[in-house]
């Protein structure tokens, strides 16, 4: 507060008067930047960085949360590692990022490559397409999904058309977890427009110097669109395997929050909150929050590192 | 220049203005707790409880009667279902902000009782705050760890078999007082063979059956600080119960799972499930048959192993209204119009003064009492068996291993050998 007030007292002074002033200056607009981002920097100190230090803190400690933390070194990691059940987790969560993960992007190109091109009621298209996205994290979406892959809902009675008796998914745990793969590849929208905004980037002239080689579509796609677009492609995969490592609310509500039958949904998350929330092990929930940053990190610095390999930048093509 | 440096000083000026009232602000709703206690004298204590919007509004009701008997007593009610209720109460106790009077049960008490968060109302009881007199069947007992009066019982209940009159009749089996294990499967048997639909909708997961059927056998599901009984015992309880599951004699898992909120015996899929017999007033409303309260089954003929459990009422032992607080409860558990308002919604009334008072008229509530009477005459109610901390938490973890036995991805075993090493960390937490 003090700066404050001491801020209006200089005398204002021309920038390129002397080197002193200009300094001066420049320290006294970004004493107003820190000032218009003093709540956001409490906010962020008080409500991110504290409880993150916190909880790396009690990674280390057992923390029942009326009884103060106790150290226990590295128990919480080796319990975990033991654990069936958070091997079930990370099998599952696993399972998920992979299936999930790809079959949302491919979703996500095919419509965009069929929105990119001009038609009538292209801005209807988009913003159908693109709702899912606004409402997907809500938890009525949960129930709404929970009713549909029932048994004798709309999928189990589409499906017996077909010849296929499996009854509903979510009772089955065999099924479970692809009623929630279908839920996040519904809910392709958000990558969708990124993708737009990569193609509307490719140059046109591309594509005629292609024609006239005579490329066909899928050459063109292959040899053209995909490279041009590869660092949005590239953004997308980075976004949605880390969206996928931290799904949570689905599965919670799918499950009608037990994350079953069986454990079949217990997804990382689910599990994390389980033990945190319900059996007050706030110590091994944060041993497993950080498990689950580390592993993240690893998958990101790995994807970072394949990049060179398949993104195309433009700067180096130059 | 000069101008746009005022403009930028002002600027300054009120954004450092707002984040001062932005704190402030903060700070004032830091202090919105209070000890609730308003200028004029008039105190406010929270009270929160569990269950579906039938007990919400009888609850409500009496709260308002509570405040017209007691003007300077303001009650704030907070309402959930039953599993939110806990995860919240567990981070609003550790927080040392518990509502000042909340409904507690008996798998509860211990976890509690441990981390110093009950009162101990006997210390009110003592200064004429609140009467411990006029309990009936001894249920007040239900209440007490070493010593302390930690709940104030509302009802009592026992376990039952619910089961669906009308499939029972159809396929000419009964269910009859001192019937054994042997003679219940038979039934199901029979009614799956005419009806074609499975006769339970899976017994074996149910925490508090099992602890009947030990009971039955000589032992109980909790002692003092562990389990009170075998890997081999509950692999026999498990591997039996997948058998008639695979049989059908018991239904499909998997179409169980998907009616919930539904139960199994309403949505049709089985004849008879186990539950709580305060519960049973759900079915009528949920399903399209008719359906009554049946025996136990036994081991040998007599024994069903029932007690009278209970719903309570505690009290923070931290709050700022003690006598306040327990003489909401005093009101709640002794008062005559209370009784009539709630009737057997929280199991049958625990105090004589509210017991007289409501005279079921419906079939449910009169169902609900003539089983108890039925069970209190046959003799077989014991003493409530010890639910150390870490009850909770083994229950949730039998429930959910049941089931994966059920559904054939547990071998029964492996299933026993998971849930002795969950329960050991459960005890120890």
């Amino acid at each position: 507060m003090t700066l404050v007030k001491e801020a209006p007292a200089r005398p204002a002074k021309k920038r390129s008067a002397a080197p002193a002033a200009g300094r001066r200056g420049r320290r006294r607009e970004n004493l107003a930047g820190y000032l218009f981002m003093s709540p956001w920097i409490a906010g962020f100190l008080l409500l991110t960085a504290g409880p993150m230090i916190a909880s790396l803190y009690y990674a280390f400690t057992s923390y029942n949360l009326f009884t103060p933390p106790r150290w226990v070194g590295l128990d919480n990691f080796t319990t975990m590692f033991q654990d069936p059940r958070w091997q079930k987790s990370v099998e599952v969560t696993l399972k998920y990022v992979v299936v999930a993960t790809p079959l949302k992007l491919l979703l996500a190109l095919g419509v965009a490559l069929l929105l990119a091109q001009k038609r009538r009621g292209q801005a209807l298209y988009r913003a159908a397409f693109y709702m899912p996205s606004l409402i997907g994290a809500s938890v009525s979406v949960g129930f709404v999904w929970r009713a549909l892959f029932s048994d004798d809902a709309v999928v189990d009675r589409t499906q017996k058309i077909f010849g296929l008796d499996v009854g509903g998914w979510i009772g089955n745990p065999d099924y479970v977890l692809y009623s929630l793969v279908a839920l996040s590849i519904w809910q392709f929208g958000a990558p969708m427009v990124i993708f737009l905004a990569g193609l509307k980037q490719v140059p046109q002239e591309l594509y005629e110097a292609a024609e006239m080689d005579g490329a066909g579509p899928l050459r063109r796609f292959w040899n053209i669109t995909l490279p041009m677009i590869s660092p949005v492609l590239f953004f997308n995969v980075l976004l949605e395997s880390i969206h996928a490592f931290q799904v949570f609310g689905s599965a919670y509500v799918v499950s009608d929050t037990r994350c079953g039958p069986a454990d079949a949904t217990l997804v990382y998350t689910c599990y994390l909150y389980q033990k945190g929330f319900k059996e007050a092990q706030m110590g091994f929930a944060s041993a497993m929050a950080w498990t689950l940053v580390v592993a993240v990190a690893l998958v990101t610095a790995v994807l970072f590192w394949s990049q060179k390999k398949w993104v195309h930048y433009e700067e180096a093509a130059k | 220049m000069g101008t746009s440096r005022n403009v930028e000083r002002r600027t300054i000026l009120k954004a450092a203005g707002a984040t001062a009232a932005t704190l402030g602000l903060a700070a004032t709703t830091g202090c919105g707790g209070g000890d609730g206690t308003s200028a004029d004298g008039t105190v406010t204590i929270r009270y929160a409880w569990w269950g579906g919007e039938p007990r919400t509004i009888a609850i409500k009701k009496t709260i308002a009667l509570f405040e017209k008997k007691y003007p300077k007593i303001k009650i704030k009610p907070e309402f959930t279902d039953y599993e939110a209720f806990w995860e919240k109460f567990q981070t609003q106790a550790s927080g040392g902000n518990p509502p000042d009077v909340f409904q507690n049960a008996v798998g509860f008490l211990r976890k509690y009782d441990k981390r110093g968060v009950l009162m101990d109302l006997k210390t009110q009881a003592d200064a004429g705050n609140l009467s411990l007199e006029n309990f009936r069947n001894g249920v007040l007992a239900n209440g007490q760890v070493d010593g302390k009066q930690i709940g104030i019982p509302v009802g009592a209940n026992t376990m039952s078999l619910v089961i669906d009159l009308k499939a029972f009749e159809k396929a000419g089996v009964e269910a009859k007082f001192g019937w054994t294990w042997d003679e219940y499967f038979d039934a199901l048997q029979t009614i799956q063979d005419k009806l074609k639909i499975a006769g339970d909708t899976g017994y074996f997961s149910i925490m508090y059956l099992y602890d009947l059927y030990l009971r039955q056998n000589g032992k109980a599901f909790f002692t003092d600080s562990d389990l009170g009984f075998t890997e081999d015992d509950v692999t026999q309880w498990w591997a039996d119960g997948y058998k008639r599951v695979k049989s059908g004699l018991v239904a499909d898992p998997k179409k169980i799972e998907q009616v919930k909120p539904k139960s199994g015996l309403s949505a049709g899929l089985a004849a008879s499930e186990f539950t709580w017999d305060n519960f049973s007033i759900r079915y009528q409303g949920e399903g399209e048959s008719d359906y009554g309260l049946a025996p136990i089954p036994t081991t040998d003929g007599k024994d069903t192993g029932q007690y009278l459990g209970s719903l309570m009422l505690s009290a923070f032992s931290g709050t700022k209204h003690p006598k306040e607080a327990a003489q909401f409860i005093d009101f709640m558990v002794h008062d005559p119009e209370v009784g009539k308002i709630m009737g057997y919604d929280r199991g049958i009334l625990a105090t004589t003064e509210q017991y007289d008072a409501f005279k079921p008229t419906d079939p449910n509530n009169k169902g609900v009492s003539a089983y108890e009477d039925e069970v209190a005459k046959a003799g077989v109610l014991g003493k409530i068996t010890p639910h150390p901390s870490g009850a909770d938490v083994i229950e949730a973890a039998f429930l959910r291993i049941g089931g994966e036995v059920a559904q054939g991805k547990t071998k029964p075993a492996d299933a026993a050998k998971a849930l002795f090493s969950e329960a050991k960390a459960a005890f120890a937490g």
